[in-house]
């Protein structure tokens, strides 16, 4: 069973190269942004379009985001992005939005790994 | 600004049900401003289209495009090009174009991506309020500047009404009533004596009452 998975994400919140990718057992579609302010709903339901089971959406802890509310709007933009997949039907779990410390890949692969095992719930459910 | 607000997906997806080629069209004006049908929205509409109708298996194939305004027929001339490459068009402009879509374009079926909502203004990051409802004979100089008609749940000329509470509205307590906020205005600047007469029973015809209305100004008409 074929999983894959999105990652759109601030640059600044991690150094997560190919190797870290290689642990989980799927796709993963990585796109990053100078900012995640800068990730539209859009973005998001491009993602779902490619194949995506799950998306996650990461950026900086709000009091880090080197421009200020970037990461709060992307959580919002995440939000709009549930409302459309409910009302489309898919479930709005989904996609998810992640505050993350600057620069730290640890925590954004703990994320990354969260969101591929609700992507794979959501395929066996399918 | 005219303010509207997306459509439901799924009224979308009905309208657009027996469609394989379908143009999103956006519009820069009003709907762009209140990030209704500008640019980004047409992405979001398009995108949510097409991911549905993968979803269900019947793919959808999606143009996008915004154009300047979709009042104007001028701005509506690439539609005759963009016609035949579409079997329909959501238009994410407020009701005024796409019914002008329907009239200059009888051969494309056109449907609405919003829904056109009121007259207002940005009164917040993501916030928007009516504050004209376009009646055709303003009072405003009268009630300094606040708009009973479309400010007040009851539309009233000679208000408050008796539900009016410490200054807020019965129907909806988080709302200023409007003449309390005029008899404030009016006591302020010593010119209370404005609404020392009653006003008349309102004439409804300017406010849409006797059918659609027009306006012409015959010295910017060019004879064909």
């Amino acid at each position: 069973m074929a999983i894959t998975i999105g990652v759109l994400c601030c640059h600044y919140t991690n150094q997560a190269g190919e190797e870290d990718f290689q642990g989980i057992p799927g796709t993963v579609i990585v796109r990053r942004y100078p900012c995640s302010g800068h990730i539209e709903v859009a973005d998001i339901l491009r993602t779902f379009e490619e194949g995506a089971e799950a998306v996650l959406v990461a950026g900086c802890e709000a009091e880090s985001c080197h421009n200020l509310s970037g990461s709060q709007r992307a959580e919002k933009k995440v939000q709009g992005a549930r409302k459309i997949l409910e009302e489309i039907g898919l479930e709005p779990e989904r996609v998810r939005f992640a505050f993350l410390p600057r620069l730290d890949t640890g925590p954004f692969m703990q994320e990354v790994k969260k969101t591929f095992e609700i992507a794979l719930t959501m395929k066996s459910k399918s | 600004m005219i303010v509207a607000e997306r459509k439901p997906i799924r009224r979308v997806l009905e309208a657009i049900e027996p469609y394989q080629r379908v143009l999103v069209l956006g519009c820069r004006g009003c709907v762009a401003i209140c990030s209704a049908g500008g640019d980004r929205e047409v992405e979001t509409m398009a995108a949510a289209l097409r991911l549905a109708r993968k979803r269900a298996g019947r793919p959808l194939e999606t143009g996008e495009a915004t154009l300047i305004r979709q009042c104007d027929p001028e701005y509506l001339a690439p539609l005759r090009e963009w016609a035949d490459k579409y079997e329909a068009v959501v238009s994410m402009a407020c009701g005024v174009g796409v019914n002008l879509i329907a009239d200059l374009f009888p051969e494309i079926r056109v449907y609405p991506g919003v829904d056109t909502t009121f007259y207002g203004a940005n009164t917040a990051l993501g916030e928007w309020q009516e504050k004209c409802r376009g009646c055709g004979d303003c009072i405003l100089d009268l009630t300094g500047g606040l708009c009973p008609i479309a400010r007040c749940a009851k539309n009233l000329l000679n208000g408050p009404c008796g539900g009016s509470q410490g200054g807020r509205c019965e129907i909806r307590p988080e709302v200023p009533c409007v003449w309390h906020q005029i008899y404030e205005r009016l006591s302020a600047r010593g010119e209370l004596d404005r609404l020392m007469n009653f006003f008349p029973a309102k004439d409804w015809r300017p406010a849409g009452h006797g059918g659609p209305r027009d306006r012409i100004r015959e010295d910017l008409k060019m004879d064909k």
